[in-house]
């Protein structure tokens, strides 16, 4: 196993002093992994989420990221200069007009100089897939850019563990597969992603699911372990994955199917069946 | 009362502009300006030579890609936007005639994508009060509307009225907001993207409360991303792209074309594509748009058979 | 989506105009309206007239364009023209009725005055045609870097002003969205202030101010997560740099001085 990035150990949170929004959440999250975080409102995944770059920090336990408590404001500069993160809303996040600004701005701040600065905007531009959108003006592009503009303003800090929270809930289906191309992408060339959504098909391309209920770790597993489970995920007021869902139907029909997750599976499956004939 | 859209076309940019373009165009000169569609920055028309109704009673789903021109084609159904060619016809009277459009507001309630954030009075009680008050109704009907508003969107008005609506939850916000509008009591309502941004609970909450709506005799009109949510609620789904009417129909009818869609970006829903790529491959599978019980009824019915005479040929072993 | 040209659009291009480094193009506009007060008489308004018809053919820029951008100031002009012909008399009398009286003098001084306040706009024109609005901010902070060090705040003036320009096209668009959304639930804005009128003006301003927290909200947040920290410490994707080009610039804003002091010394001798 790779040593711990990101170690939740017994933290809990509240923002008003009485109601914990989680109270002894214990999660280990390892180098290189690609984990998506599911939950419904008031779960908690969001609060967890700003936890990991110590924008928020735990009122009990420790939170640990890098190894480095993030109570310890020493610590703060170089935790987020490694643990890049990107929001909800594409509109709220971007700080000037013109895209290559916008790139530049993180690694600014950390004081590269050019022209180290210029190359990293240069890739992380090419590496979202925006290539020669330097100029361009962040306004005049569509959502699902935007979101990506601002995944390499993270990137040209040269992160080693990518933060999305619920950074797709806004953009349409083109925008969110493409998002989705980018981590994918990202994460095989060795980045650490931590992915918070409430899409089921997003997180059935990740390595590992965990689902938070209340501030609790509910399901922890691969995305065939948690997202099988229909009927906990529809206890929790979250969607089965449709591919789970027809398994499920296929079953109760007194088809041998096996509980399938994503549509390629289930097809696979089913002309495997049919050719049996 | 019908809506009835008459070879509408729309430009963003305003006609004395557009004519002094066509002058330029016909001398020869920025003939490339033509033709250029959707997000680009240089595009002339939102809109092109759209024609359909949409009828009394109806479900219509409207779909495209973000600049496609959905926002800009429902927003002529109140009169907010002007066609800059053709007509909008509400119950058969042209929506240019100022008096028209003014009679149309109230009876055509548009709910924009995140509603919420046009939330302004310091209660809920205001809020909602805000239409029924510039329709000029006394404060006796006033109060009735905003009762029945909350109450057709299903919150408490003994509980709600006088909070702010600002310290509500984001799923009640927008509540807030569609009693705002149906507090006008709308024959139709149109729906920019209900469910943009919500958690499943609520999308689902918020799509079982349109389908009532629905039932209880309004015309509806929803701009949606997901075909799934179209084709489980709508009667008829328009398809725009880059402009243009693509597909009217059915949702059997429209899910049918998955190759037309494809090929300008839009998907079908889940089921539907899962059951064509098992017909290539060999089902038959003849229903002509499937959902999950549709396609497992069908696949079971198929696959039953060569199933069980595998298992007699295993006990006859 | 309006594509209605405003004062200070930015027009794209590639002209040695447009290269010039910022700092020395917000100067030298600067220096060239200096230069257009300087001008005492016709001739010498005709030489800034000139030299700014030169500026513009080397900025690639049609008049049309450059008109269009100022039209909507064009008012201050026929306005100020307006006040010179009413309050300035002397010489002969065109026209009199009641309490108004053009003469002669009013007629040649609002005419000039005139003259002069549209070369002065075209000429701040030029500035922001050329000019990314980015480039002006960062211009406009470099500018003021060196008062840092009497306690002014340069770079958070500038960064205040880069966020302004960031934010202003999309408060222009949620406007029009609330504008149509509360027009849809019957708002009526033209309509007198006693009756509902403040309401709704209300109904379109609050949902602003809303969004204004919620994006600062956010944006904040997301500052802090780049590592945002202040001035100090940072360094600039673009490195502003003089060359060749701005000092022909220079030069030719010097010319233009001496050339209008030529005229007025020409203009005094001959009176």
């Amino acid at each position: 196993m790779a040593k711990p990035f990101v170690e939740f150990d017994h933290a809990g949170f509240t923002y008003d002093g009485q109601r914990f929004v989680f109270e002894d959440l214990s999660l280990t999250i390892p180098q290189g992994q690609f984990v998506c975080i599911l939950g419904g409102n008031g779960s908690g995944k969001s609060t967890l989420a700003k936890h990991v770059n110590a924008l928020l920090v735990p009122d009990a336990g420790v939170v640990r990221t890098f190894g480095c408590d993030t109570r310890d404001a020493e610590h703060t500069y170089f935790i987020r200069s490694n643990a890049g993160m990107v929001f909800q809303s594409p509109d709220d996040q971007l700080v000037a007009s013109l895209v290559e600004n916008d790139v530049a701005f993180g690694p600014e701040n950390l004081g590269i100089e050019n022209p180290e600065l210029a190359r990293r905007v240069k890739n992380a531009l090419a590496e979202v897939g925006l290539q020669g959108f330097e100029k361009h003006e962040t306004t005049a592009l569509s959502g699902g850019q935007k979101q990506r503009v601002t995944i390499a303003g993270v990137l040209a800090m040269d992160p080693a563990i990518l933060i999305l929270d619920e950074a797709s809930a806004m953009l349409d289906p083109r925008g969110r597969a493409g998002l989705m191309r980018v981590c994918r992408e990202l994460h095989e060339a060795g980045m650490t992603i931590v992915m918070i959504t409430h899409f089921m098909e997003e997180a059935a391309q990740a390595q590992r699911v965990v689902v938070l209920d209340s501030g609790c770790v509910r399901l922890d597993g691969t995305p065939g372990e948690v997202l099988s489970q229909a009927a906990v995920l529809a206890e929790l007021n979250l969607d089965v994955p449709f591919a789970c869902r027809l398994s499920l139907e296929l079953q109760s029909r007194g088809i041998p199917v096996a509980t399938c997750i994503t549509e390629s599976e289930i097809e696979e499956e089913l002309c495997r069946l049919n050719s049996i004939r | 009362m019908p809506i009835e859209f008459d070879q509408v076309g729309y430009t963003y940019i305003d006609p004395k502009s557009r004519k002094r373009k066509a002058r330029r165009v016909e001398r020869g000169q920025g003939a490339s300006e033509r033709g250029k569609w959707g997000t680009d920055p240089d595009a002339i028309w939102a809109l092109r030579e759209i024609s359909f109704t949409v009828e009394d009673g109806e479900f219509l789903g409207v779909c495209g890609h973000t600049g496609s021109g959905k926002s800009t084609l429902i927003q002529h159904m109140n009169g907010l936007v002007h066609p800059a060619e053709g007509r909008v016809l509400f119950d058969g009277k042209d929506m240019a005639d100022k008096a028209v459009a003014a009679r149309v507001r109230t009876s055509c309630g548009m709910v924009f994508q995140y509603p919420e954030h046009q939330l302004f009075a310091e209660t809920v009680y205001e809020d909602v009060a805000f239409g029924p008050r510039n329709m000029g109704l006394s404060a006796d009907d006033v109060d009735a509307r905003v009762r029945e508003g909350l109450s057709s969107v299903g919150l408490d008005f003994e509980e709600l009225h006088e909070k702010s609506p600002f310290e509500l939850s984001g799923g009640q916000q927008r509540r807030v907001a569609f009693a705002g509008v149906l507090a006008m009591r709308p024959k139709v309502l149109v729906l920019d993207e209900p469910v943009a941004g919500l958690d499943p609970k609520a999308r689902r909450e918020f799509l079982a409360l349109i389908k009532g709506l629905h039932e209880t005799g309004l015309t509806v009109v929803m701009v949606s991303h997901s075909m799934e949510d179209l084709a489980e609620l709508c009667d008829r789904v328009l398809v725009l792209s880059e402009g243009r009417r693509l597909l009217l129909g059915t949702p059997d009818e429209v899910f049918a074309n998955a190759e037309l869609l494809k090929s300008v970006g839009l998907a079908v829903p889940a089921p539907q594509a899962l059951a064509l790529r098992l017909r290539e491959r060999g089902f038959s599978l003849n229903r002509g748009l499937y959902d999950v019980e549709g396609l497992a009824a069908d696949l079971a019915d198929e696959l039953a058979p060569c199933l069980a005479a595998r298992f007699e040929e295993a006990g006859k072993r | 989506m309006s594509e209605v040209a405003v004062f200070g659009q930015y027009w794209a291009g590639d002209s040695p105009v447009h290269r010039m480094d910022p700092r020395v193009k917000m100067l030298l506009s600067l220096a060239v309206m200096v230069v257009v007060f300087c001008a005492q008489g016709w001739l010498g308004l005709g030489a800034c007239a000139a030299f700014i018809v030169g500026f513009f053919l080397a900025a690639q820029i049609p008049i049309s364009q450059a008109l269009r951008s100022i039209a909507p100031l064009l008012f201050l002009v026929v306005l100020t023209a307006l006040l010179n012909v009413l309050f300035v008399q002397g010489g002969e009398v065109y026209f009199q009725w009641w309490i108004i009286c053009v003469s002669e003098e009013g007629v040649t001084r609002a005419a000039f005055v005139a003259c002069r306040l549209f070369l002065l706009l075209m000429s701040a024109s030029l500035l922001t045609l050329t000019t990314a609005t980015l480039d002006i901010t960062e211009a406009f902070e470099r500018l003021l870097a060196p008062f840092a060090r009497i306690g002014l705040p340069a770079h958070e003036l500038g960064m205040m002003m880069g966020i302004a320009l960031r934010f202003l096209p999309q408060f222009t668009s949620e406007l029009r969205t609330v504008y149509r959304a509360q027009v849809s639930r019957g708002a009526t804005f033209t309509a007198n202030p006693f009756k509902g009128g403040v309401r709704s003006l209300l109904a379109l301003m609050i949902p602003l101010f809303t969004s204004a927290f919620r994006h600062a909200e956010t944006l904040s947040s997301a500052m802090d997560a780049r590592c945002y920290h202040g001035g100090v410490g940072r360094t600039r994707l673009r490195e502003l740099s003089l060359g060749r080009l701005d000092a022909a610039g220079v030069a030719a804003v010097a010319l233009m001085l001496a050339a209008v002091l030529a005229c007025n010394v020409l203009a005094a001798g001959i009176l």
